[in-house]
């Protein structure tokens, strides 16, 4: 459009092709866009039908795509027989304190990284080997010391391993964020008297704030996706959700793909309110952390 | 004025606690076990359901409410021998396949002194004598009660072998009777015929038979039947791997020529998808579990009820005579944990769920895959009358059991199991040929030999040799080339 | 660099204090039991033997490396998926990025939305694409059917390769999306006026994404490529759901190997080993990525 005003007659007919071949581009856009998410919202579709489907129609054919007579049934079959219930409070606990103790740790690291280089190379790339570590190389040792220290099945064992394992990645966006951080702001601040601590909670964190939200709910979605760990480290009081869907998915699910099926639907449901809350900030949180070295 | 205040307090609590406590005598009478909690732990969603249906009359009996844990079935053992070694556990009613019994055993309860104490009754008298021999023992001692069954009978739509075009173009075909198949060279001989057409007079592309091939084991279950049949056995008296002799090798050629005739995506079924297509009438014939008849009796879904057909899994013809060797897989039994702190409430459930009653609930029941496993439980009216054809279904159970063959239950059985599944999916995926494959599973098993103590393995062995003996099944090294 | 530029004086405790927190926690719960399995890792812990073990050695390491030819085949088969997994995720990240930069209204919601495969576990994933994949219950065999575009059942798993088509399928669509927010981010960090003085210059379309978008956002596709390649070392929870290593031992990787030995065959010491194995080699894996950027970027000054 721009171009067209700049230049009002000279160009009418090469304007006219220009703002054709415009639209051509932006349908394309549109229909690739479409075509996209067709693909990586589909599956969720089919599983939300599954789980609303009578049991006679998981094999039917011609297959009951929506199915008419839908029912909430296997998710109150999940709920009083199967304790999902407890499953997912359980998993909401872990979760929501798991992302306020990682981001509690990870805040004054990512500082310390950030400003003072602390320990130079050397910390990040521990923490970019403890990325690496497979879960079983720390399963069992971990098992065993919980044992000792009586941690097993308890939220805090589960707790602080998710916030471990977290820090790294959250070290590594907060780092970029604290780096692009203005730092006359910050030493205004520290020239009038507040301690570093002070200076950190009470001006940088209010500006980095989408930041951190973005740093928290991944962290949020990381701990309530795990499962290894889970079926490892827990007991009766404190299995998550994880381990509810594994449990009908693995060894024959037969009879019970409506419970497997709103067992998963009720565990991506994190996913979709996280991205609809963060909508805005996804990519900003991303874009100040994970671009800059 | 105060003293009175206080007299008729303690009145009025007398009062109140007389009121409350004769209903409460009442009922501990009838539930010696009141306020007991119990912790069971199972590995599937769906055991848990099985075990919901008996919970109502542990309660009303016994006054027990049974809490239980689900572990995912794959790392299940794993995850409970860990909590067991550390000489503590969580549980009081632990469920585990009696396969893995050289695992469990010390950590289960031995039954007998507490039949003794408790005057506790198992009914011992109506369990089939391969479990009772085979898998109910550690060291001698009875430790555990069967849960599930867990043996393979053959289902077929009479549709397909009824049918007069067919019954003809095979008779054309084969020079012999169409009919269920009794041995492996049939089995073969009709999933060729009967793959890619409509049997059943429609235009559909149908498949030759049913089959569950993935490689956790799966594999493995589908192609012993023919090993023993062949006369095979697992090891000889020296340890030494007999699973890549003739029997083994003709086993697995025989599946890897008749794996075509079988649905795509075979090699990743598990028990599920060929149950599945059985039902909806586009597979012929399939060997699997016994659950399986429930559903082909589910009016709700099933397509073939009243046309299907139940017998023992095909064997080999060994002069003039058949052998049939079903499979019995590592099933699902109950004990009571050795470290439970209420081993006397527990030993009272684990005597009421086994009881013939209560656990013909959990195996009737259409939603569970439980198979059936007492001997009243095949003869139980009720049962007999749960479907059309529940009656042959029953029978070929009960025809079944004296022929089944159990895991090699020794030391490491998951192991040697795993790697041998392994190997024969590689094969069946054409990746090796059978003998190749074969050839590297018995070297896997001699590593897991030496690494238990070949010595030590070979004792308990000699022992499960015996006794495998004792039901009837021995090496002939000789049915591999006479077998028909 | 403006870290440089804090001139406040500093108390020498303070770095140390600040990243205290997460030190001391990496030490209680890392290095411990990461010392114990390094330990237990020339021993014959086995779970189903019980608690007791003995020294071997190197025994472990050796059976891995030289007689295990089914790990050895499971370093090969990972190799084999990563791949291709991370040019597509690179290549379909960036379009998808491209494409979202492009567009004005909706963009926030159509970014969370194509975001949300990334945000959802790998047993998730798997259940979802065993539900799509399915022969008898699967969304794809019936549409296909239905459609009459498919015979009978396609079998996403008939053959090793096309067995690693269908994994490399699954984990493209669960982590472009992550390759794809990481690349938006990096693209809109890049100044308008580059693309302004660009046009000046005559770049424009293809030449402006040539010449300007792609030098730039270099950066940002190794930290994203770095950050995947990582993670698909650990692919576990898309096998064990979908094809628990099958058919054969096609699409058996290293982490669901490892995770055979020690809760299939209870070999934690064995587990333990091959840990460090995959450890080590995913570190000198990343050690010479760095090196490599670090030279080309030498190179470029």
């Amino acid at each position: 459009m721009a171009i067209a005003l700049d230049r009002p007659r000279v160009a009418s007919r090469s304007a006219r092709t220009v703002r054709i071949r415009r639209a051509v581009g932006l349908a394309l856009t549109w229909v690739t866009i479409v075509v996209a998410l067709v693909f990586f919202l589909g599956p969720f579709f089919w599983i939300l039908t599954t789980s609303v489907k009578a049991n006679e129609d998981y094999f039917a054919y011609p297959p009951v795509w929506v199915p008419a007579d839908a029912s909430l049934k296997h998710y109150a079959g999940l709920f009083t027989r199967s304790s999902g219930a407890r499953y997912f409070t359980n998993s909401l606990m872990i979760s929501t304190l798991s992302m306020v103790a990682a981001l509690l740790v990870s805040l004054p690291t990512a500082y310390s990284i950030a400003r003072w280089r602390f320990g130079g190379g050397f910390l990040s790339m521990v923490l970019l080997v403890l990325r690496m570590l497979p879960a079983i190389a720390l399963i069992i040792p971990l098992y065993i010391m919980y044992k000792l220290l009586g941690l097993t099945n308890s939220y805090l064992g589960l707790v602080i391993v998710y916030t471990v394992l977290y820090v790294p990645f959250a070290v590594w966006l907060l780092v970029g964020f604290l780096r692009d951080f203005p730092v006359e702001i910050e030493e205004a601040a520290l020239i009038d008297g507040c301690s570093r601590l002070r200076a950190l909670v009470a001006v940088v964190v209010p500006i980095i704030a989408p930041g951190l939200a973005v740093v928290a709910l991944f962290s949020f979605i990381a701990t309530w996706n795990e499962f290894l760990f889970a079926i490892v480290l827990t007991g009766i009081e404190t299995k998550t959700m994880m381990v509810l869907v594994t449990s009908f998915t693995s060894g024959g699910t037969d009879m019970f793909y409506g419970e497997a099926s709103a067992s998963v639907v009720l565990g991506v449901l994190p996913a979709f309110v996280v991205a609809f809350m963060l909508q805005r900030y996804l990519v900003k949180g991303l874009a100040l952390g994970g671009t800059k070295g | 004025m105060r003293k009175l205040a206080i007299l008729a307090v303690v009145l009025m609590v007398i009062a109140l606690a007389a009121w409350l406590g004769l209903p409460v005598a009442e009922v501990k009478a009838a539930r010696p076990y009141e306020g007991t909690t119990i912790r069971a732990v199972v590995n599937a969603e769906y055991v848990k359901y099985s075990l919901s249906l008996v919970e109502p009359a542990i309660y009303d009996k016994l006054g027990i409410k049974v809490e239980t844990e689900v572990i995912p079935l794959d790392p299940y053992v794993a995850k409970t021998l860990l909590e067991f070694n550390s000489g503590k556990s969580p549980w009081d009613l632990v469920m585990f396949g009696p396969s893995f019994m050289p695992d469990y055993g010390r950590h289960l309860e031995p039954l007998q002194p507490w039949i003794e104490k408790l005057k506790l009754d198992f009914a011992m008298d109506d369990i089939p004598d391969v479990y009772k021999k085979l898998m109910l023992r550690h060291e001698g001692k009875i430790v555990s009660m069967p849960y599930d069954g867990d043996v393979h009978i053959m289902f077929w739509n009479k549709a397909a072998f009824e049918r007069a075009d067919n019954k003809k173009k095979f008779k054309a075909k084969h020079g012999y009777d169409l009919a269920p198949p009794k041995t492996w060279k049939q089995w073969d001989d009709q999933a060729a015929f009967f793959h890619g057409w409509g049997w059943d007079g429609t235009d559909r592309k149908l498949f030759g038979a049913g089959a569950s091939l993935k490689g956790n084991n799966y594999s493995y279950y589908w192609w012993r039947p023919r090993f023993f049949a062949y006369g095979g056995q697992y090891f000889d008296a020296g340890m030494k791997p007999l699973i890549n002799g003739p029997a083994g090798v003709r086993a697995l050629e025989e599946m890897v020529k008749t794996i075509q005739y079988y649905p795509p995506g075979v090699l990743l079924f598990e028990s599920e998808e060929p149950k599945t297509m059985l039902i909806k009438g586009e597979v012929p014939m399939l060997f699997s579990w016994t659950s399986t008849g429930k559903r082909v009796g589910n009016e709700k879904e099933s397509l073939i009820i009243g046309k299907a057909g139940f017998g023992i899994v095909p064997g080999a013809e060994i002069d003039g005579k058949i052998v049939h060797r079903p499979d019995l897989t590592p099933g699902r039994s109950m004990a009571v944990s050795k470290y439970s702190s209420k081993k006397e409430a527990t030993m009272k459930v684990l005597e009421l769920i086994s009881d013939p009653e209560q656990s013909l609930k959990i195996v009737m029941d259409p939603k569970t895959i439980m198979d059936p496993w007492r001997n009243s439980h095949f003869k139980a009216p009720a049962f007999r009358k749960a479907f059309p054809g529940a009656d042959e279904y029953l029978d070929a159970i009960l025809k079944t059991f004296p022929h089944v063959v159990p895991d090699p239950i020794l030391p490491g059985a998951s192991e040697y199991m795993r790697k041998l599944s392994f190997e024969i999916t590689e094969a069946l995926a054409k990746r090796k040929s059978p003998k190749e494959a074969l050839d590297s599973a018995a070297a896997e098993w001699n590593k897991v030999t030496e690494r238990r103590g070949r010595d030590k393995q070979k004792a308990l062995w000699s022992e499960k040799m015996s006794e495998m003996k004792s039901v009837g099944i021995e090496y002939h090294p000789d049915w591999a080339q006479k077998a028909k | 660099m403006r870290v440089g530029a804090l001139v406040l004086p500093r108390k020498r405790w303070e770095p140390f204090a600040f990243a205290s927190p997460s030190l001391v926690l990496i030490a209680i719960v890392i290095i411990f039991p990461l010392a114990y399995s390094f330990w237990l890792s020339f021993r014959n812990f086995d779970l189903s033997v019980g608690p007791e073990s003995e020294f071997v050695g190197g025994a472990n390491y050796v059976e891995a490396l030289i007689r295990d030819s089914r790990f050895v085949n499971s370093i090969w088969n990972t190799a084999i998926i990563i791949g291709p997994s991370l040019v597509l995720e690179l290549l379909v990240g960036l379009g998808l990025a491209l494409l979202l930069s492009r567009i004005g209204r909706g963009r926030p919601i159509i970014t969370a939305l194509l975001a949300i495969p990334a945000m959802v576990s790998p047993v998730m994933a798997a259940m979802a694409w065993r539900m799509m994949f399915g022969v008898k219950y699967g969304a794809i065999n019936n549409l296909g059917r239905q459609l009459g575009v498919i015979d009978v059942y396609f079998d996403w798993f008939s053959s090793p390769f096309i067995s690693i088509v269908a994994i490399v399928l699954v984990e493209v669509w669960h982590n472009t999306a992550f390759m794809m927010l990481v690349l938006l981010a990096g693209l809109q960090s890049i100044p308008q006026e580059l693309y302004d003085a660009g046009k000046a210059d005559g770049a424009e379309g293809w030449r402006s994404f040539w010449y300007i978008t792609l030098p730039l956002l270099k950066f940002t596709m190794m930290v994203g490529l770095m950050i995947r390649l990582i993670d698909l070392t650990k692919l576990f929870g898309l096998i064990f759901v979908l094809t628990f290593g099958g058919p054969g031992g096609t699409t058996e990787t290293v982490a669901f190997s490892t995770y055979l030995a020690g809760f299939n065959d209870f070999r934690m010491s064995y587990a333990a080993a091959l840990s460090y194995i995959i450890v080590g080699g995913v570190l000198a894996l990343t050690l010479v990525f760095m090196w490599v950027q670090r030279i080309r970027e030498m190179r470029a000054a």
